[in-house]
């Protein structure tokens, strides 16, 4: 059977991507596609060196398709080649030296690949996406008002909501049902109409450098539509990945060689 | 408490006039209205003074944004090309003939206006720019109106007038996360309703007409009016200024002078 | 030796000449002619023949006398004649044709009657005003792209009498998926009607190929027209930026050589 491996907030941490990819290729059914849900450049680590490795997979890795995220979208703006000259949410967020911070850690180059990203992918009867189609900035969790989780859905078209803006790992179902919508116009009173629809998910795919020594990504089987968290734990010194996992059944993966 | 809700008046003096006549005639407590006060029409000042001086609670539009802050709508609000060239036209003739204290009064207008359960927006509590159209999922409807914490929302923007309303919708969530018990929450949301005021200046609905709305707070009632006026007028009118002619034989065949977007739902992301 | 046959078809503006004429092209074998006098070259039904009959040949007015007295066994030769050219021409009266006529259901007399020898059931049209001469304009589209929502919005005020009375129209439209549309407006007919011509899509660039439209009517505002037109037309990026998405989405369809 196979997975897609499927993850969000690389923010410059080349270390744990690379911990990340080790696990992937570990895993006993093989990984089909490797999405990077946005984030890829971020404060604390080597940006250049991420987007190169990117940009460049190794002889048998699989071609990353990375959409943009937030970060990127503030690099745009700091290069001049986005909606918001100044990055305002940036500065208001990080203060104006981490502005310049970030202006620096980025190369023109490496902004102008960013800029020809994707906004999300539509595969198959899921959206890929950093925040939401609402914007990059848009932070889905499990906490918000299932009304607006339920929008979401809804504007996303699709029936699983793959995000990363949160950096949390979550799946959340939502089934909303007996709504009656009726219609009254100048022409007259339409018949009403009973409004439902099957559940759908919004799935919080992890974060993979904001927390040193942990990295979290997800796998997702399109054939039975099975969710598995993955938690990669690495550290320089040991010079191997310890991991641990979690799926939605709560049962673990066999190819665990060391548990938390 | 009776109240009469108008939107999109579109530098339409007539229509504003008949459309005042007639809440008067229906002895109304308190007017509102939803903005678009300017653009396509021929008395953009005129029709700013009138609701200023009748001190009528007003909230911005898209078009009122667009005067003051510059033409930013995204391109994609418009609908084709030609309603973008339209729209610039329409857009460019106004920013020209508008006095300054219009602007100014434009440029202060709220977002939206809010009393008691109601709340009161251009076009949707997202963005002035979005169409809550009839055909728009119901519970994506619910969320719009739920954002507000009001149970009534009037809007506006699409030009055609509707009332909607949104019962019993449940909702069931069930929430996963690793290393954490599964949890599971349901609820019901209570009546909500969605009020479209329709269009004073430029509607929409195949008539030349204008149209706006009655509410009663007791009785919760609704009325859809719709007023005809001298419409030949203001086609005279926006001939005379060196408008697009197109634009009155739109407004006679109450067509609206540009077609709506798309993609209703669409929010612009500038 | 067969003589070539000869096949005049005149009706009022609207009523289907053109549709029977190329109904019957459908069913030939012969070498099949056609002759519209006074049609200019950029007239949208030559451009539609091309596409929907390229064994048709067309033949042009100033070449009518030489292709006609040498005629190549079997031919058939069809002579549609347009409001503008009388029944009594010369020309007609010198051709030994079959005179068919295609006229609205409702039409019991007319000129038209009285000169067939077969008569044509045609399209339910209303007649044109009997004693005004209604405009003919036209115009070549020739490597114009137009924006679909835009033009549906020309058209729909076109036809609903924003630039003048519109009786007749008919155009072929390039469309940003390469497709072009043939497109035909009756007055007293319901609707606009819209065919995609079943040629190959123009993925490269501005089309190299005919595209026009003619209206027939009163009081035209051409030049209004004309502007509205240009004003739904797509500049060079945003063709290049269509054709780049449509090729995108159906990478194994074959595209058009140029």
């Amino acid at each position: 059977m196979e997975q897609w491996a499927i993850l969000s907030g690389i923010e410059g941490n080349l270390v744990a991507y690379e911990a990340l990819l080790d696990d992937i290729r570990r895993q006993r059914d093989s990984v089909a596609e490797l999405y990077v849900l946005g984030d890829v450049v971020g404060l604390k680590g080597d940006n250049r060196a991420v987007v190169q490795r990117l940009q460049s997979p190794r002889t048998g890795e699989l071609e990353p398709q990375v959409c943009i995220g937030w970060w990127e979208e503030q690099c745009f703006n700091l290069y001049l080649l986005g909606g918001l000259p100044d990055a305002p949410e940036l500065i208001a967020q990080e203060g104006a030296d981490t502005a310049q911070h970030l202006f620096e850690s980025v190369s023109r180059e490496s902004v102008e690949w960013m800029r020809s990203l994707h906004f999300g992918f539509h595969e198959l009867d899921c959206l890929l996406i950093h925040g939401s189609t609402v914007g990059y900035a848009d932070e889905l969790t499990p906490d918000m008002p299932a009304i607006q989780l339920c929008d979401r859905l809804i504007r996303a078209d699709a029936k699983n909501l793959f995000c990363g803006r949160s950096g949390l790992a979550f799946e959340c179902w939502i089934e909303p049902s007996d709504l009656c919508s009726t219609i009254v116009t100048l022409e007259g009173t339409q018949a009403p109409k009973e409004q439902g629809r099957s559940p759908r998910r919004v799935v919080g795919v992890g974060n993979v450098g904001r927390i040193l020594g942990q990295a979290t990504y997800t796998l997702y089987n399109p054939a039975n539509n099975h969710i598995t968290f993955k938690t990669v734990k690495y550290g320089k010194a040991k010079g191997f990945a310890l991991q641990g996992s979690q799926s939605q059944h709560g049962h673990e993966s066999p190819d665990i060689r060391a548990s938390r | 408490m009776k109240l009469a809700v108008m939107s999109c008046i579109h530098g339409n003096y007539e229509a504003l006039n008949a459309v005042l006549s007639d809440i008067d005639r229906h002895k109304t407590d308190q007017i509102y209205c939803l903005g678009d006060l300017v653009g396509y029409g021929p008395h953009p000042n005129a029709v700013v003074e009138m609701i200023r001086s009748l001190d009528i609670p007003t909230c911005q539009g898209c078009w009122d944004e667009d005067i003051v802050d510059g033409l930013n709508a995204c391109d994609c609000s418009y609908p084709s090309q030609l309603a973008e060239k339209r729209g610039k036209q329409a857009h460019e003739w106004t920013d020209q003939v508008i006095h300054p204290e219009v602007r100014e009064y434009l440029a202060n207008l709220p977002i939206t206006l809010q009393a008691e359960n109601l709340a009161f927006v251009h076009g949707s509590p997202n963005s002035q720019h979005e169409y809550l159209l009839p055909s728009m999922d119901g519970f994506a409807a619910l969320e719009r109106v739920l954002s507000t914490g009001a149970d009534v929302l009037f809007c506006g923007h699409t030009h055609v007038p509707y009332v909607r309303d949104l019962e019993g919708g449940k909702l069931s969530m069930r929430v996963h996360q690793p290393g954490q018990a599964e949890t599971q929450k349901q609820s019901t949301v209570s009546l909500k309703r969605i009020i479209n005021a329709g269009s004073v200046g430029e509607p929409r609905h195949g008539r030349p007409n204008a149209t706006y709305v009655l509410y009663d707070t007791d009785s919760k009632q609704v009325t859809l009016r719709e007023v005809p006026y001298d419409y030949q007028k203001t086609c005279l009118a926006i001939v005379e200024q060196g408008l697009p002619p197109i634009f009155a034989w739109r407004l006679a065949r109450g067509m609206e002078f540009a077609e709506r977007a798309d993609d209703p739902n669409h929010v612009c992301q500038r | 030796m067969n003589n070539p046959s000869f096949i005049a078809v005149a009706g009022p503006s609207g009523s289907g000449k053109t549709t029977w004429i190329q109904q019957s092209f459908k069913d030939q074998t012969a070498p099949l002619f056609y002759f519209y006098p006074g049609l200019d070259t950029i007239s949208v039904d030559l451009m539609r023949l091309g596409y929907g009959f390229p064994e048709v040949q067309v033949i042009p007015d100033q070449q009518a006398q030489q292709v006609l007295s040498s005629l190549p066994d079997g031919a058939v030769v069809y002579l549609e004649l347009g409001f503008h050219l009388s029944l009594e021409s010369p020309l007609l009266s010198a051709l030994p044709c079959h005179q068919v006529a295609v006229v609205p259901p409702y039409l019991q007399e007319s000129e038209w009657h009285e000169w067939a020898d077969e008569i044509v059931l045609g399209n339910d049209i209303a007649m044109l005003d009997a004693v005004k001469q209604p405009e003919l304009w036209h115009t070549p589209l020739q490597g114009q792209v137009f924006d679909p929502p835009s033009l549906e919005v020309v058209l729909v005020e076109l036809t609903g009498g924003a630039y003048g009375k519109v009786h007749r129209l008919k155009g072929i439209f390039e469309m940003p998926d390469g497709q072009a549309l043939y497109i035909d407006f009756v007055a007293g007919l319901e609707g606009i009607e819209y065919t995609e011509l079943n040629i190959p899509r123009w993925l490269e660039g501005r089309p190299h190929r005919l595209s026009g439209i003619e209206v027939t009517g009163y009081n035209l505002e051409q030049k209004l027209i004309a502007q509205t037109l240009l004003d739904g037309s797509l500049a060079d990026d945003m063709i290049a930026s269509y054709q780049q998405q449509y090729k995108t989405l159906n990478p194994v369809e074959e595209e058009i050589a140029v």
